[in-house]
């Protein structure tokens, strides 16, 4: 078993994914979304499982396996999330997300053998980085809503309030606990959990302003003012986003190891 | 009601006025005597505020000093404490964290936490409050760690040769050893590679064809492959014991079958690299092998007595006491032969708390993610 048989899983487990999310929006067949849902799960998660025993080592090392991870995670906590709450779109735009990683591998495979320097080789880059990308993309959700939001006339925006905080509770949970991990990543890594390096301070100002937005009732703003907050928050965590993506081409060039 | 709303306005008032006067005092102690020497919350300063906040919880909500608790301070020092980190984020050469402001509104906001816990614990019902007081418990003790906790945080340099042990290590900025409460015997360092890679250059530019595609092919024994129009063959690949890694290598240009053959190296510090020119512009040559893994195998002996036996490695420190060893470094210019490693040394005795806060909160965050949105 090797990458060569990626595509048929993929492509696979996509097409459970994507029927099984159409069949969620129709109310009377959800048992069979969630069936298929279900088995393109296992799909993927045995093409990982297989990999990993052909290899010496988990699938862990390269960035074409740690996609493979994402691709899969991405699916799966959309997945729950939508079993707690719900919202059949976040299962469709998580599947989305998920086909572009796919993609990714199956049409950039020479990056598969790019090879990882120590730093990185470590039980939490998966979770730090997938759990970001989670946060990420709940955030980007929660933003395009507070924008309707913000864009229907006061008093008109129906139960966007709801799902908005919703949106922004759990980014927030996810966002949270991506930091906490790079923190215990650090330390294992470099030993220091924190050092106010450039990254760090974003994700610090990125918490920090979803953080205002979350007490903003206390201060005597209202629902409608605070949405401002959501935006302004979000462009933070773009500008962490791309920063992350700068130092991780920067860390690369340090020969320091 | 109006004169209510009026009241409380006033008292709000009151409490910006506070936190903007300790910001100003802060400001001018930053005039006056320059960057906060971080060293003075060194135990048992920091044990004593940590203490001293802890108290707070105590105080009456209703006080002057208990209203400091309130949703409406969080606020403000939320957004004043955004301000200067995005100070801190943008202009660069900057030293905020070290700065007085910035270090009086992280006291701030410790003794808000600490003040509405208090308020909450006063009439704590679990079903209402786990998920409040797990993120906030949670992220006081992280800020109190983290924060004064630090300054009792030393971090050492240590080189060791082979076969050798070293009590001595080199304070983190400084050159002069001194001797530590622990040392280190080094057994063995061993290093793993990544195999190199053979890619096809341009000579004038430096680079790797096909250009912005660029191809690589493994340099192990027997491996083949296409790049740019050349098939390649590695035929022997010699890797010894301080020696450079080379490969003798045939291309075959598929356009008219002409092969050429040689040998190419990356070269070391102290070999020279070798190329295979197949046209006026271009040539094979090898990159340097990259570490995939390095490790030292040591003893750890510490003054009080312990003594740990085991394998040092980048990301799995070694832990005796209240001190972690971390593989830090080896003599890069030997590479793979070299004898001596390079560990840093962290002694961090608030870490526990630490790691305590970081698990509370991140049970924080599971309860946000269940809970959503939704007001108690
Ligand atoms: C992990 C980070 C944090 C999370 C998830 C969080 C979440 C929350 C939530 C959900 C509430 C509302 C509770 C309710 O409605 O009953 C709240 C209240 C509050 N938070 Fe935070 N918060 C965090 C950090 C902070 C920080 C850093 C401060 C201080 C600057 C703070 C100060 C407060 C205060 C004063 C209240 C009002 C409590 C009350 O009036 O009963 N929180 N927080």
């Amino acid at each position: 078993m090797s990458w060569s048989e990626f595509i048929y899983f993929a492509a696979g487990s996509l097409i459970l994914w994507y029927s099984g999310t159409l069949l969620l929006y129709r109310a009377k067949k959800a048992l069979w979304g969630n069936l298929l849902i279900v088995a393109g799960l296992t799909l993927f998660a045995s093409f990982i499982a297989i990999l990993w025993s052909s290899m010496d080592h988990p699938p862990l090392r390269t960035m074409g396996e740690t996609r493979l991870w994402y691709s899969l995670f991405i699916v799966l906590v959309g997945y729950v999330t939508y079993l707690r709450w719900r919202y059949k779109w976040l299962m469709a735009y998580s599947v989305v997300v998920s086909t572009v990683f796919v993609l990714v591998n199956i049409l950039k495979p020479e990056i598969h053998t790019a090879n990882l320097m120590p730093a990185l080789q470590s039980v939490w880059f998966v979770p730090h980085v997938t759990v970001y990308i989670l946060s990420y993309a709940m955030m980007g959700a929660a933003t395009i809503a507070a924008l309707i939001a913000l864009w229907r006339e006061e008093g008109k925006e129906g139960d966007l309030f709801a799902l908005i905080d919703n949106l922004i509770f759990i980014g927030f949970g996810f966002l949270v606990a991506g930091m906490l991990m790079g923190a215990v990543w650090a330390k294992e890594a470099w030993g220091d959990y924190w050092t106010w390096d450039p990254k760090e301070v974003w994700a610090f100002i990125t918490a920090a302003s979803y953080l205002v937005y979350l007490h903003a009732s206390y201060a005597g703003i209202s629902k409608r003012k605070a949405l401002i907050i959501i935006p302004l928050a979000f462009i933070m965590l773009m500008i962490t986003w791309l920063g992350v993506e700068y130092l991780a081409v920067a860390q690369e060039s340090i020969h320091s190891y | 009601m109006a004169g209510e709303s009026k009241g409380k306005q006033e008292t709000f008032i009151s409490e910006l006025l506070f936190i903007l006067a300790v910001t100003i005092a802060g400001f001018a102690l930053q005039f006056v005597t320059g960057a906060l020497d971080f060293s003075i919350f060194a135990s048992p300063v920091n044990i004593m505020l940590a203490a001293l906040l802890l108290a707070l919880a105590f105080v009456k909500p209703a006080t002057t000093v208990g209203r400091f608790g309130s949703g409406k301070v969080s606020v403000i020092l939320l957004v004043s404490i955004t301000l200067m980190s995005l100070y801190m984020g943008l202009v660069p050469g900057n030293d905020v964290k070290h700065s007085w402001p910035f270090a009086f509104t992280y006291l701030m906001i410790m003794a808000n936490l600490a003040l509405t816990m208090g308020r909450r614990l006063r009439n704590f019902k679990l079903k209402r409050d786990y998920s409040f007081m797990l993120n906030h418990f949670g992220l006081f003790i992280l800020l109190v760690a983290a924060g004064p906790g630090s300054a009792d945080m030393q971090r050492y340099f240590m080189r060791v040769s082979e076969g050798q042990t070293e009590w001595r290590g080199e304070r983190e900025g400084s050159q002069t050893p001194e001797e530590l409460p622990l040392a280190i015997a080094l057994k063995d360092f061993s290093m793993e590679e990544y195999s190199p890679r053979i890619a096809l250059i341009d000579k004038a530019t430096g680079e790797t064809q096909p250009s912005g595609k660029p191809s690589l092919l493994e340099s192990i024994e027997g491996s083949e492959g296409v790049i740019s129009e050349w098939a390649v063959v590695v035929d022997t690949f010699d890797y010894r014991p301080r020696m450079a890694p080379r490969a003798f290598i045939t291309a075959t240009r598929k356009a008219d079958n002409t092969v050429t053959s040689g040998w190419v190296s990356c070269g070391n510090h102290f070999q020279p690299f070798s190329v295979l020119d197949v046209s006026e512009r271009l040539c094979f040559a090898m990159t340097f092998p990259e570490p995939k893994k390095f490790t030292s195998d040591v003893v750890v002996y510490t003054k009080s007595g312990i003594e740990k036996k085991g394998l040092v490695e980048v990301n799995k420190p070694l832990t005796a006491g209240s001190w972690k060893v971390y593989q830090y470094s080896y003599d890069t210019r030997a590479g793979r032969d070299s004898e001596i490693s390079v560990f840093e040394l962290v002694y961090d005795p608030w870490i526990k708390l630490v790691y305590t806060g970081i698990i509370l909160v991140m049970l924080g965050s599971l309860t946000l993610f269940w809970k959503g949105g939704k007001k108690e």
